[in-house]
């Protein structure tokens, strides 16, 4: 098991190791504490690739303040929830919520990726970040892998969530979905920050 | 009435045309006025057929209908005929009849209706002239529409089979919008009809995105026939069709990702179900056109170019987004610097300048397509998404057996395309790539094989390479080579004419012999060619040892361009006509040797050897031939080098060799030859060697026979210099009137020229007086010079000199370069001595007398000397001491004791103790300079007040509170130094009374103490108590101690005051200096306590 350690190019090259094998019985602790420490990590960089998203898609995404939370993506489940039904979700339940999240974040992140690269194929500082963001989500998703073999739960299968349906998007449609996508992986990061917080607390070391 | 009738009817219809046609216009214009009022008549009053109207929609049925009176029955019958050739006539039921076209021209037609009870004929003129052609009403076939594009599609068939040839016909469309059917647009449309049903297409762009408004599209025609002469008229407007878009969501926008040419105007609109509240482009407002429902539009006028992702346009409702984007950007710009050249000969790289940015990226970004017209093949640019800037080429792969190229570059983006073209022939435009593997071989010492790769197909032409060689220290050197072309290979070339055993460095580039451009350089290389043998024998020479039995040969090391590699050794052999011997081998870096010859006569060869071989031997004879006729000459240098010429000697079969040394150097001397070619008769020698001021020795030899001869010896400088030192000079002899002076030779090493002389100052003049400073500036009239050009003299006499008077000598050579350094000495000359004699005894024998006469004179006077001279002790009441002293202060020049001599420090020492102040008072007269001037230095501070005295002042009024301060005690008088300086003119005044004033002998002081213990005594007690007084009046005294620096030290009980000043002098017997002060204070004398310590005696 490699130690992650909070320098991102390191991370990046840990996050790409496929899921542990499920022979090994190990503590949970220790992947949950990869996973949040890697949670805590790309939380403080989800603003900035909202914002740098923004920047780019011109007015008024690139106004200042620019906000708009009715849009939403049917293909991606948003990560509101009540803080009831929130704390009182068992762990696979939280986890399957989170892996099938990040899932489609890291679908949606390509999609996004693919379209920049369309609309602004002169800015590689985004095209970057999006890239990034999706690196760092398949590492997440691998360490919530991690952490239900170690808890002894069954993985979810990986399921398309895109499908054929975004492909004939407008521009402006694209822009919006873009916009989405970042805007709920930040949120989804947070949530997967306080569900691995609670999970560490739970699992001590 | 019938035949009226019948008469009449035709006029009616065809009234016009016949007044057109017939002749005789008059007679029917008056027949026409009548038959028509007459037919009004009829008509009104029996209602007959009248009104005969024809038309046509297809030209070849007619159809042809009038109006019945009205009492004619439904159930009429009418005959209608047509009276032309063929008599015809149709049998009708109805007041209309379609009859075949008729040829032009009039027809004269009869309709005759058969009633019950009366018949009416009425006869009619019919011409196509009065024929209508009035179309059949079009019908739209299909109406579609393409919503991306908003384009509307019209399809309908123009039924032009039933027209029976060629006919134009003009289409009008018109397109309504909106519910309220606004019309938009009119538009005609021009076919041709050409006997078959043909559908007609038409399209329309509308500036309106069609799903935001019904459009509706009505069409109808006109037919132009060239060969119908009657009315032509449109046809009835179709039914109009309409085109709408059913909302699939709440909200949208249109149209969507539209690229559009920036400046133009756009118009963008909203499909909502409710009120839409903002449309924001690019984030300002837009004011709304509405449309039907909830439908708005909003129009974007000039729009200027977007960025990269899009100008976004976004309507919002109250529960709702949405948008569209818009990319405005331009064309693409031509091509520029379009530019096709090869590296090899198989692939053709274009590159271009894109121009102006569309501003258009991702899929809208221009795509560049390289034509070439010959081949008829193409390559397309894949774009890399890079920078702006990113460098647009094309390769093309070239084509076997075609040179010429033909090539379009296009350029095309949604918005328009443009083109650039090029026709290049590809053998001129070949830049080769650079030369790799650059290699060099040898072959031999002076030539080299440089080998290299060129990728390429170079088979059909020839490559012209240049190669660049550098020699250290030499010019670089350039030559240019031919060579054939072939593929893909190495290339070979040859260099000769290369120096051995050098340092050479290669590099080379290639062009094609049609220059287009070099290849880039390729790597450097660097070679030494091989070594060769030694090209030329050492120079030599030898001398002969000190003892003349060893003869030394020296040769010098061959220069790098004759030894051809690394020299290693030396062979030297000497060979006489008997035997030849060779002395072992001698390593490089030793460039003599010595051989022991048993006789004069030996030929010595000397050989160098490299790795290569041997140098061919240089040889040079032992003998030297005497020269009885050899003198030594004197050169000095030009520049940096000495010039010898010498006279041509034919004798003189071989070389000259001039040899050098310093003349210093102990021999065998040898700095270094030359040898001159026989035919020579000059040669400058130079070697950096030489310095200024160093006397060298030049030698000349001539060869001879195999043998050396001195032709010359010289001595020369390169550049003469002062002499460094002066010549040691020494007086020999003086007398009372010369002297002989010596001096020595200079040696050779100081002398540092040809001495060319010596001057010889002199003048009188003590050692330490200098005056001799600038002697040699010859302005002094007192300096005599003697210049001395014989340099072989050494002595010189100095006559005409004063007795017993010192003279400063001086003595310098010169040279050429200047003068040297002087020697002086100062001798005396002998005195003439019967003068000095008498010099001596006379002042002895005045003295003498005078001594004499003095004493009996002294004897005989004594008395009166004692009367004058030592009086007996003054009394006061004369007062010749005090006369004597006033005179005194009052500056008599001729007595020392009024000089304003440094003042004798005055310490006084007052004990803090109660006994002495008695006693100072008891002793009015004690001076208090004189008191205890040892004690006052070494007087501790605690116990004593050790004051600058002041000789006894007294302003009696003014109280002294500084003495009051300082112990009490005091028997001092202290004196406000800041009231030294009193107006001088009283005291003046004041002095002229002092003998009124003045009454007997009187304390020069007057104590006024106001202790605490002895109590302030009245000021006129004062005077009583004081027993000794003054001389002077005491109110004339001033108060004053110019110099004494007051004491700033607040607990002193050491108070320093001025100086004393005489008793009754003004003045101050020490001077206002400080510096004077510390040394009167040693000192305890003065002229003062003389006086007043007199009496005391």
């Amino acid at each position: 098991m490699r130690v992650y350690v909070h320098v991102g190019p390191l991370c990046l090259l840990t996050l790409l190791l496929p899921p542990l094998s499920p022979a090994a019985p190990i503590s949970p602790a220790e992947p949950i504490n990869q996973a949040y420490s890697l949670a805590l990590y790309m939380q403080k960089n989800t603003s900035t690739l909202l914002q740098t998203y923004l920047q780019y898609q011109g007015s008024p995404f690139s106004d200042p303040g620019f906000s708009a939370p009715e849009l939403q993506l049917s293909s991606l489940p948003p990560a509101a929830v009540s803080f009831k039904t929130w704390h009182a979700l068992d762990d696979e339940e939280r986890l399957n919520r989170a892996q099938g999240a990040f899932l489609a974040l890291t679908q949606h992140l390509q999609l996004v990726g693919d379209d920049q690269n369309d609309l602004n194929p002169g800015s590689p500082i985004l095209l970057a970040q999006l890239g990034a963001a999706r690196l760092r989500a398949q590492g997440l998703l691998g360490n919530m892998a991690a952490i239900m073999i170690a808890l002894g739960l069954p993985i979810p299968p990986e399921e398309d969530t895109l499908g054929l349906v975004p492909f004939g998007a407008s521009a402006f449609e694209r822009k919006c979905r873009g916009y989405v996508v970042t805007r709920e992986y930040g949120h989804w990061t947070d949530r997967a920050v306080r569900d691995l917080a609670l999970l560490k607390a739970k699992y001590p070391a | 009435m019938d035949i009226y009738s019948c008469l009449k009817r035709p006029s009616r219809m065809v009234d016009n045309k016949r007044m057109r046609t017939t002749s005789n216009f008059q007679w029917l214009f008056s027949t026409f006025i009548l038959l028509y009022l007459m037919n009004q008549v009829n008509s009104q009053k029996k209602g007959s057929l009248h009104d005969l109207k024809c038309i046509t929609s297809d030209l070849q049925v007619w159809d042809c209908s009038w109006k019945a009176s009205s009492e004619a029955g439904r159930d009429a019958a009418y005959e209608f005929c047509i009276e032309n050739r063929s008599h015809s006539c149709y049998q009708l039921k109805k007041t209309n009849v379609k009859i075949p076209a008729l040829p032009p021209g009039d027809h004269e037609i009869t309709i005759h209706s058969p009633h019950d009870f009366e018949s009416f004929t009425s006869k009619f003129i019919l011409n196509e002239k009065n024929v209508s052609l009035i179309p059949d009403t079009p019908e739209i076939l299909n109406l579609s529409a393409d919503f991306s594009t908003s384009t509307l599609y019209l399809k309908w068939n123009d039924k032009g089979s039933v027209f029976p040839r060629h006919l134009n016909v003009i289409w009008e469309i018109k397109i309504l919008r909106k519910q309220s059917m606004e019309l938009v647009k009119l538009v005609t449309h021009n076919t041709t009809l050409n006997g078959k049903d043909t559908v007609h297409h038409w399209s329309w762009v509308s500036d309106m995105p069609l799903e935001c408004a019904v459009h509706y599209v009505g069409i109808r025609c006109y037919i132009d026939s060239l060969h119908f002469f009657g009315r032509k008229v449109w046809s009835d407007w179709s039914p109009l069709k309409n085109i709408f878009w059913t909302p699939v969501s709440q909200l949208h926008v249109f149209p969507q990702d539209r690229v559009i040419l920036v400046g133009s105007d756009m118009i963008f609109c909203c499909v909502s179900q409710e009120k839409v509240s903002t449309a924001l482009v690019g984030g300002t407002n837009a004011p709304f056109i509405h449309l039907d429902g909830e439908n708005v539009a909003i129009k974007i006028y000039n729009i200027s170019a977007s960025a990269s992702s899009g100008t976004n346009i976004v309507f919002s409702t109250q529960s709702n987004v949405d948008g569209a984007v818009v990319f405005a950007g331009y064309p693409p710009d031509i091509p520029q610097k379009l530019n096709c050249e090869t590296h090899d000969l198989k692939e053709i790289i274009c590159t271009w300048d894109p121009g102006r940015s569309t501003s258009l990226v991702g899929e809208r970004n221009t795509n560049y397509t390289l034509y070439e017209s010959f081949s008829g093949k193409h390559v397309r640019f894949q774009r890399v998404e890079a920078p702006m800037n990113e460098s647009y080429q094309l390769f093309f792969q070239m084509l076997p057996n075609q040179e010429i190229y033909n090539f379009t570059l296009n350029a095309r983006n949604p918005l328009g395309r443009s083109e650039s073209t090029i026709l290049v022939n590809i053998t001129e435009r070949v830049s080769p790539h650079t030369p790799v593997s650059f290699k060099v071989k040898d072959i031999n010492s002076t030539a080299v094989m440089l080998s290299w790769h060129l990728s390429g197909n170079f088979t059909k032409i020839s490559l012209l390479c240049q190669i660049e060689i550098n020699k250290t220290n030499s010019v670089q050197e350039s030559r240019n080579v031919t060579i054939k072309g072939v593929e893909n290979s190495n290339y070979l070339v040859a260099v000769g004419k290369l120096n051995p055993y050098t340092v050479y460095t290669f590099r080379i580039r290639c062009t094609t012999e049609t220059f287009w451009k070099w290849s880039k350089w390729s790597n450097k290389k660097q070679h030494v060619t091989t070594e060769a043998s030694p090209s030329k024998g050492p120079d030599t020479w030898r001398e002969w040892s000190s003892d003349g039995k060893n003869l030394i040969i020296y040769w010098k090391p061959l220069p790098n361009n004759e030894a051809n590699g690394k020299i290693l050794s030396y062979n030297v052999s000497y060979s006489s006509d008997e035997e030849t011997q060779s002395l072992s081998e001698i390593p490089d870096p030793q460039h003599k040797t010595e051989i022991r010859l048993e006789k004069n006569d030996y030929i010595i060869s000397v050989v160098a050897k490299n790795s290569a071989g041997s140098s061919p031997p240089s040889k040079i004879a032992s003998m030297e031939i005497p020269n009885d006729d050899l003198k030594i000459e004197q050169a000095v240098g030009r520049g940096k080098g000495i010039v010898l010429t010498w006279h041509y000697d034919p004798n003189m079969t071989c070389d000259y060799v001039i040899k050098w040394c310093n003349s210093s150097r102990s021999k065998p001397c040898l700095m270094d030859w030359r040898k001159v070619s026989s035919n020579s008769t000059e040669t400058v020698i130079e070697s950096d060697q030489f310095r200024p001021g160093v006397r060298y020795n030049f030698f000349l030899y001539g060869c001879k026979n195999q043998g050396y001869q001195l032709l010359r010896s010289i001595i020369g400088y390169i550049e003469e210099l002062a002499p460094n030192v002066a010549p040691n000079f020494t007086v020999e002899d003086t007398s009372a009137d010369s002297i002989l002076v010596k001096w020595e030779d200079i040696p050779v090493e100081e002398l540092r020229g040809f001495l060319r002389g010596y001057l010889f100052y002199f003048e009188k003049g003590e050692r330490d007086t200098s005056k001799m400073r600038g002697l040699e500036s010859s302005g002094r009239s007192d300096v005599k010079v003697k210049n001395i050009t014989d340099i072989s003299q050494k002595t010189l006499r100095i006559a005409d000199l004063q007795g017993k008077t010192s003279y400063h000598l001086v003595l310098r050579a010169y040279t050429d370069g200047g003068m040297g350094p002087e020697k002086s000495m100062f001798v005396v000359t002998k005195e003439n001595s019967v003068g000095l004699i008498i010099a001596i005894l006379i002042p002895v024998a005045v003295a003498v007398i005078v001594g004499v006469v003095t004493s009996i004179l002294c004897y005989r006077k004594r008395e009166w000397i004692k009367e004058t001279f030592y009086p007996d002790i003054p009394n006061p009441e004369n007062c010749k001491a005090l006369q004597f002293q006033k005179s005194v202060c009052e500056g008599s020049s001729g007595l020392k004791t009024l000089e304003m001599n440094p003042c004798t420090p005055n310490n006084v020492e007052v004990l803090e103790t109660r006994s002495t102040f008695p006693k100072i008072e008891d002793t009015e007269i004690i001076s208090p300079v004189a008191e205890r001037p040892e004690d006052g230095c070494d007087a501790e501070p605690e116990n004593h007040v050790v004051v600058s005295y002041c000789p006894p002042i007294i302003e009696e009024e003014i109280p002294n509170p500084a003495a009051d301060e300082a112990g009490g005690t005091s028997q001092v008088i202290y004196i406000d130094v800041q009231s030294m300086y009193q107006p001088q003119a009283k005291p003046e005044e004041e002095q002229e009374n002092d003998p009124v004033g003045g009454a007997g002998y009187k304390p020069q002081m007057h104590l006024h103490i106001n202790s605490t213990v002895e109590d302030t005594a009245g000021e006129d007690d004062l005077d009583k108590t004081a027993g000794y007084r003054p001389q002077a009046s005491v109110n004339t005294w001033n108060l004053v101690s110019p110099d004494s620096p007051r004491s700033t030290d607040s607990n002193s009980e050491v108070v320093s005051f001025g100086s004393p000043c005489s008793i009754n002098s003004r003045q101050f017997l020490i001077p206002p200096k400080d510096e004077d002060s510390p040394k009167s204070n040693g000192g305890g004398w003065s002229f003062t306590n003389f006086f007043q310590n007199k009496p005391n005696d």
